[in-house]
């Protein structure tokens, strides 16, 4: 499939810090999208650039064969954005905002009124269409916003995190016009959220972006793959470099790491530490051991430690999906 | 076209804001009434002088002239002092006079002969129209009076010497029935075409007057309040941009195919057609209004053309002045914060409350660096000493510099991210 949007070595720099540092992807065209990864990860920062909201400080893309460094005006009829915030006029009817942005995109009379009607419909909304949008639900403002998006008819449809603050029933009606946008209208879909769910469900690729750079990016079985059977997180009272390598070869397992424990942040001059640590201190030694078989791998490691007499402090069985990816490429949750 | 659609968007939603509709039209209607009525206690608590000066060039020097200087005197609402032309012109010119009156040359025999005379009464630009309108009144009710005096007078010698001449037949003709008639025949000519007429004329001096230049504080009270509250929508631009960046509007107009320009043009336009509408409900009733409630009203000048350009171009002023302030504060705390310092103490300083001649005996000069000054003097020429475009001209140009510098700064300061 020809690509919609190749993004190279894309930066944002704020003085010394990197909000998006050197992020690289392409997106097919037809396809949906994944960009996931936690709140400020530079998620929203790299739709800014591809939309043309901020300037890139280095790198570029192509959208639609499009540079959006040099012909910008062209990417932004091709690109449709979704923000985060429910970017409507509340004082303003649902129908009322849709014309007012349609005109912005040069539409105008007849034609207008029939992209209104059509985005009305898509997101379910049209029985309500004339009501203040400050008199609608979370999730029906949330529905307004991406009809707002839908107007112009884009080929590039950028969705930043549309399902935050939505009941289950309205991110169901989200998910449903997502879907049906891609597979009735062809429209290619970049979707960003910190909900690994929305993404296994809705996208064939996905890029995990944290610290401004993409940390991993295949599709989801893909990525889940790295993870085999799943991932086993063991506390052990002792663990040296020997340990680790024979854990490492224990029949089920794929690898074996050890996880480095959280350090504090270093302390403003003239700072006391406090009595109370903010995080409990870990006594012993956190393996996160990678199986290629959890079952096996479990038994293996259990009978492991009790032929060497090592008790095991703590056990965490994690299933593969990309939540457990994200742990396992960052040490981290995606909601921390 | 897409500058107009922001813009109409913000009027729709200005419109559903009844609050803010009454802080924009009735609250300064409210002031006007309020100061109007307080300014002008204060004027009449002032002892005035009683008799206007009226200097007086008498070019004719003949009986009918001293007569006419004798009865203005006489009139009691003037103080007649006697000026060679020369002095006159060059006093008035420099703004020492606020008015001159000349007799033409041969006033005396014109008048003798039942021939129309012009006394031209020439005013500065910046004199008191309250005087001004005085003294036309004193001195076109003494013309009138001696004019008729004078035509009576030579009707009733002509008959009487027709009188001395006629045959006794023919006596009957000059009876009293007669005489009476003639009078109200001279009446109705001299109503009809008056022997004396007075001319007033302002001629184009632009030097700075000394004598009669102060307006009535009521009548500044419109002007002042006109200009403080135009300039204080200023806000409304700013709070505008603010609320577009809270809500997340402006990134997805940024992200439309909309220049960064008409973006800005589109959110200063409500603000332009919101000063505009604001300052003529406010002009209309000050020249109207006030005058249902029994207050002095002000006048909209000689020159509807001028007064629509000045009006437009504080309104264009205070538009780029809200982009400015949307520029400096990086919060919708600040943008109140700016717009509260920022816009009263412009007006304060720039005599939107204090009238000007009171501000600049006390600071100097020091008003004329805000633009409210320059909006102020504008409106005053216009309104309350009756000047033209040409006499504008200078005012117009600062306000024009200050729309472009307020312009200027909010492009160059203003944060698109």
């Amino acid at each position: 499939m020809p690509a919609i949007l190749e993004v190279e070595n894309l930066v944002k720099k704020y003085g010394d810090f990197a909000a998006v540092n050197g992020v690289s992807f392409r997106v097919d065209e037809g396809e949906v999208f994944g960009l996931l990864g936690p709140n400020g990860a530079g998620k929203t920062q790299t739709i800014s650039m591809l939309t043309g909201v901020v300037t890139p400080t280095s790198g570029t893309a192509r959208i639609g064969g499009h540079d959006i460094r040099k012909e910008m005006d062209k990417v932004k009829k091709i690109n449709g954005l979704v923000p985060q915030d429910l970017a409507l006029y509340p004082a303003l009817s649902a129908r009322a905002n849709l014309e007012f942005f349609g005109r912005i995109y040069g539409l105008r009379g007849k034609e207008l009124r029939e992209r209104v009607e059509d985005a009305l419909r898509i997101v379910a909304l049209a029985e309500r269409a004339n009501q203040t949008v400050e008199k609608y639900s979370g999730g029906m403002k949330r529905r307004a916003n991406i009809a707002a998006g839908l107007l112009h008819q884009p080929q590039l449809l950028f969705l930043d995190e549309p399902t935050v603050g939505v009941d289950p029933q309205s991110r169901n009606h989200i998910f449903e016009s997502v879907l049906r946008l891609n597979r009735e209208r062809g429209m290619s879909i970049v979707y960003t959220s910190h909900y690994m769910e929305e993404v296994e469900y809705l996208c064939n690729r996905v890029a995990i972006i944290d610290g401004g750079s993409i940390i991993a990016l295949d599709t989801i079985k893909s990525l889940i793959d790295l993870l085999g059977g799943g991932v086993i997180h063991a506390g052990l009272a002792r663990l040296d470099e020997a340990l680790l390598t024979q854990i490492a070869a224990l029949p089920g397992v794929k690898a074996a790491t050890l996880i480095a424990p959280p350090t504090a942040p270093p302390l403003a001059p003239g700072v006391e530490p406090e009595a109370k640590p903010a995080q409990p201190v870990r006594t012993n030694e956190l393996v996160q051991v990678v199986a290629q078989h959890s079952q096996q791998a479990l038994v293996s490691l259990i009978n492991f430690l009790n032929e060497r007499d090592i008790a095991l402090t703590a056990l965490e069985i994690l299933e593969p999906n990309l939540e457990s990816v994200f742990l396992h490429l960052t040490g981290k949750k995606l909601r921390e | 076209m897409k500058a107009w659609s922001i813009a109409w968007k913000d009027i729709t939603i200005f419109l559903k804001d009844r609050g803010a509709i009454v802080y924009l039209f009735l609250l300064p209607l409210l002031f006007i009434v309020v100061m109007s009525g307080a300014l002008s206690a204060v004027g009449q608590s002032t002892p005035q002088p009683t008799r206007i000066a009226l200097p007086v060039v008498d070019l004719d020097g003949g009986e009918a002239a001293r007569s006419l200087v004798q009865a203005l005197d006489a009139a009691g609402g003037v103080r007649v002092e006697a000026y060679e032309q020369d002095v006159a012109v060059a006093l008035l010119r420099e703004g020492k006079l606020g008015r001159v009156l000349t007799i033409p040359s041969g006033f005396t025999a014109n008048l003798a002969a039942d021939r129309p005379s012009t006394l031209r009464l020439v005013n500065h630009p910046d004199a008191d129209p309250e005087k001004n309108e005085a003294v036309r009144v004193v001195v076109e009710g003494v013309a009138r009076d001696m004019a008729l005096q004078s035509q009576i007078l030579a009707s009733l010698r002509q008959m009487g010497e027709m009188l001395a001449d006629a045959p006794p037949e023919y006596q009957e003709a000059f009876s009293t029935e007669r005489a009476v008639a003639q009078a109200r025949s001279q009446f109705e000519a001299s109503a009809k075409r008056p022997l004396v007429e007075v001319r007033q004329c302002v001629p184009a001096i632009t030097s700075q007057p000394q004598e009669a230049t102060t307006p009535g504080l009521n009548l500044t009270a419109v002007p002042g309040l006109a200009v403080l509250f135009v300039f204080l929508t200023a806000q409304a631009t700013a709070y505008s941009i603010h609320e577009e960046k809270k809500i997340g509007s402006f990134r997805r107009l940024l992200a439309a195919p909309l220049s960064k320009a008409s973006l800005l043009l589109g959110k200063m336009l409500p603000n332009l057609v919101t000063a505009l509408l604001q300052m003529a409900a406010i002009l209309a009733f000050g020249a109207f209004g006030l005058r249902l409630l029994g207050l002095t009203p002000v006048s909209l000048g000689r020159d509807p053309l001028a007064l629509s350009l000045v009006v437009l171009l504080i309104a264009l002023c205070s538009s780029a002045l809200g982009l400015t302030i949307a520029a400096l504060a990086r919060t919708e705390g600040q943008v109140g914060g700016i717009s509260q310092v920022l816009l009263w103490v412009m007006a304060i300083l720039g005599g939107s409350i204090i009238p000007l001649f009171a501000l600049e005996m006390y600071l100097g000069p020091l008003p004329r660096i805000v633009p409210h000054y320059w909006a102020n003097r504008a409106l005053d020429n216009l309104m309350l000493r009756g000047l033209t475009l040409a006499g504008v001209g200078t005012e117009m140009i600062v306000l024009l510099g200050f729309t472009i510098l307020f312009f200027a700064i909010g492009l160059w300061r203003f944060e698109f991210d």
